[in-house]
């Protein structure tokens, strides 16, 4: 019972940080219909300026997290202005070659600038708490905690405010958007930097938790497109369900599961995905745009 | 002049084409090559026969496969598997060299293409994708854990057996194959039908095409001579763990080349293929470190300024699938 009490807790945090890393994936895909090949590669970026903070002036992840967001948010309206804006209203399948090479070239980039040997970031309170039978590791509860204020910031943005009504005018029906004077192309490119900054912060967070190096992308690319196939394109209580459940599934299969240890995580969401897309191929919850599936 | 010269290339002509140069390359042995010409000339022919593989299911069929190379590991790991550890149990012995495992790594990649396959290619939009993706990734972490079968990440070491010769040989044979067949599949009416699907999903299958099953054997015959150069390959680099076979570099290889020469053509991928690996012998052949930097700066750059690719550009649009797409798109936009 213990075991599995302890189980669900790590579960439950894991699945914390998957809601906030999949956040800016879920919705670039329910506002522009792109699916961002190169998210883990965001990821990987935060998680380098948190190391690379670190290590120069001895800053907290939780500092650089921070910083990394209006950098971020500038890399992203740049690169929706420059590149993805012009693949945006062409078939998925230039947007995913785009972005394929994006995150090809990203990896490989910080490969030639910090070599391919992992690195970590240990900050002092690295412990844990005990709560009866329970241990609580502290940065992982923490990060559990800023997702939920991330989350709760970016639903009252795209809720309140104006520029996130635009937004989701925008994912609704672009030229509709486009008649009602809504400028598109800046209004994807600000959706577009949001969720890069968000990303990048999710990453500055990771580099506490696990190994940096230029090829931890994918997995995480790959998670995200099942959180976001399980929870709705674009929808942040969807986010929290789907990364919630990915995470319990994946610490149950490495606890319960004799011999596989973490290594099989992939592998786990990867079998969710496929048993839901056979037996729920609209996903768990209705997102900001229906999923183009069908027979 | 460009329109009669594709069509003599899509009619016989072009096979008559093939045939002669595979019968040139195939002197090239006598005239006493030196150094690792023969060996690198064994490397570009994987790469045309890969290039070509992948562009039976992401070119003709339109299905874009970012995990191909699973196909080659499982191949590859098939092949270590049998040559190592099963030698008492099926009759593999150093004098038959790798012939009798051959077809059961094809087979067993075509195996595992069913089963991929037939849930996520009845999905329609970027589904596929993603899970080929996801099974590239997966399928490198699951061969570290089978470790008393694949030896985990220590790798396998195939027994060597130098023989450049043969290797130039077997892998000229495949290659030559392979193209033939691409050339037949564009003719036939298996092929047109696939084409069907790349162009109007909806449309084929109203036309009474078994979409599905189409996709599905396409997916499977691409596995199959995948998973047998895969095999080829572990059994000339003596030598397979996780981090060698399953490299991204070679499915990004595999989409670059066939957008370079022309996505969804029979000359295509091979003239694609033969194109970047001299380019990157002669322009960043000393960078090596460069190598996928660059290639993922060019696919970017393909997609957004020369979709049709090489054989596009020369010809008329209407023979490469985004060349078509995007004349259609122009169209919409004009009118």
């Amino acid at each position: 019972m213990d075991t599995f009490l302890q189980a669900l807790v790590s579960g439950i945090l894991l699945g914390g940080f998957y809601a906030v890393m999949v956040l800016g994936f879920s919705v670039i895909w329910g506002v522009m219909g792109v699916i961002n090949l190169a998210h883990g590669e965001f990821l990987m970026i935060g998680a380098y300026f948190a190391w690379a903070m670190f290590r120069t002036f001895g800053l907290d992840p939780f500092v650089s997290m921070l910083l990394v967001l209006p950098l971020m948010f500038v890399v992203g309206y740049a690169l929706q202005r420059g590149l993805i804006n012009r693949v945006v209203e062409r078939p998925h399948l230039i947007s995913l070659l785009v972005t394929f090479g994006l995150s090809i070239s990203l990896a490989n980039l910080y490969k030639l600038i910090y070599s391919a040997s992992p690195r970590s970031v240990s900050v002092s309170y690295n412990g844990s708490v005990s709560l009866g039978p329970i241990t609580l590791p502290i940065v992982k509860a923490l990060i559990l905690g800023v997702a939920l204020v991330f989350m709760g910031a970016l639903s009252l943005f795209l809720q309140r405010t104006r520029i996130g009504k635009s937004i989701r005018a925008a994912a609704q029906n672009r030229n509709a958007a486009r008649i009602v004077g809504i400028e598109v192309g800046h209004v994807y490119a600000i959706t577009f930097g949001i969720c890069v900054a968000l990303t990048a912060a999710a990453g500055a967070m990771l580099s506490m938790t696990a190994p940096v190096f230029p090829f931890m992308g994918p997995p995480f690319t790959l998670k995200a497109f099942t959180i976001t196939a399980l929870g709705g394109l674009g929808r942040i209580p969807g986010a929290l369900l789907g990364g919630m459940l990915l995470g319990i599934v994946e610490i149950m299969v490495a606890t319960f599961v004799p011999g596989v240890g973490t290594n099989l995580g992939i592998a786990t969401s990867f079998i969710l995905l496929v048993v839901v897309l056979i037996v729920r191929p609209q996903g768990l919850l209705q997102g900001l745009r229906p999923m183009e599936v069908s027979e | 002049m460009t329109k009669r010269l594709g069509r003599f290339f899509n009619g016989w002509g072009g096979l008559v084409v093939w045939l002669a140069l595979i019968a040139i390359l195939s002197l090239f042995p006598f005239t006493d090559p030196k150094g690792v010409a023969l060996l690198t000339a064994t490397q570009v022919f994987i790469l045309v026969t890969l290039a070509s593989n992948w562009n039976l299911i992401g070119g003709m069929t339109g299905y874009v496969d970012f995990g191909h190379a699973v196909f080659f590991g499982i191949g590859a790991y098939v092949m270590g598997i049998l040559a190592t550890q099963m030698q008492g149990y099926i009759l593999i012995a150093p004098h038959l060299g790798f012939w009798p495992a051959l077809p059961f790594a094809g087979i067993i990649a075509a195996l595992f293409a069913l089963l991929i396959g037939l849930p996520t290619l009845r999905l329609k939009g970027p589904y596929f994708s993603i899970a080929m993706l996801g099974t590239f990734v997966a399928m490198r972490e699951v061969i570290r854990i089978l470790k008393p079968f694949t030896g985990g990440g220590e790798g396998l070491d195939l027994p060597p057996i130098l023989n450049r010769q043969g290797d130039y040989y077997f892998m000229l044979g495949v290659m030559g194959f392979v193209v033939a067949l691409m050339w037949w599949i564009r003719r036939s009416e298996f092929g047109h039908s696939l084409i069907a699907i790349r162009e109007d999903e909806v449309g084929a299958e109203m036309r009474g095409i078994n979409t599905t099953a189409h996709k599905v054997i396409a997916f499977m015959t691409a596995a199959f001579l995948t998973g047998i150069v895969g095999a080829f390959w572990a059994y000339q680099n003596t030598y397979i763990d996780p981090d060698v076979v399953f490299i991204e570099k070679r499915t990004v290889e595999m989409v670059m080349m066939s957008m370079l020469g022309g996505l969804g053509t029979v000359w295509g991928p091979p003239l694609g293929a033969a194109t970047l690996y001299f380019l990157q012998d002669l322009v960043w052949g000393k960078f090596l470190q460069y190598h996928l930097l660059i290639l993922g700066l060019l696919l970017i750059l393909l997609v957004l300024f020369v979709p049709e690719g090489i054989l596009g550009t020369l010809g008329d649009r209407s023979s490469t699938s985004l060349g078509r797409l995007f004349s259609r798109m122009q169209r919409r936009g004009d009118g």
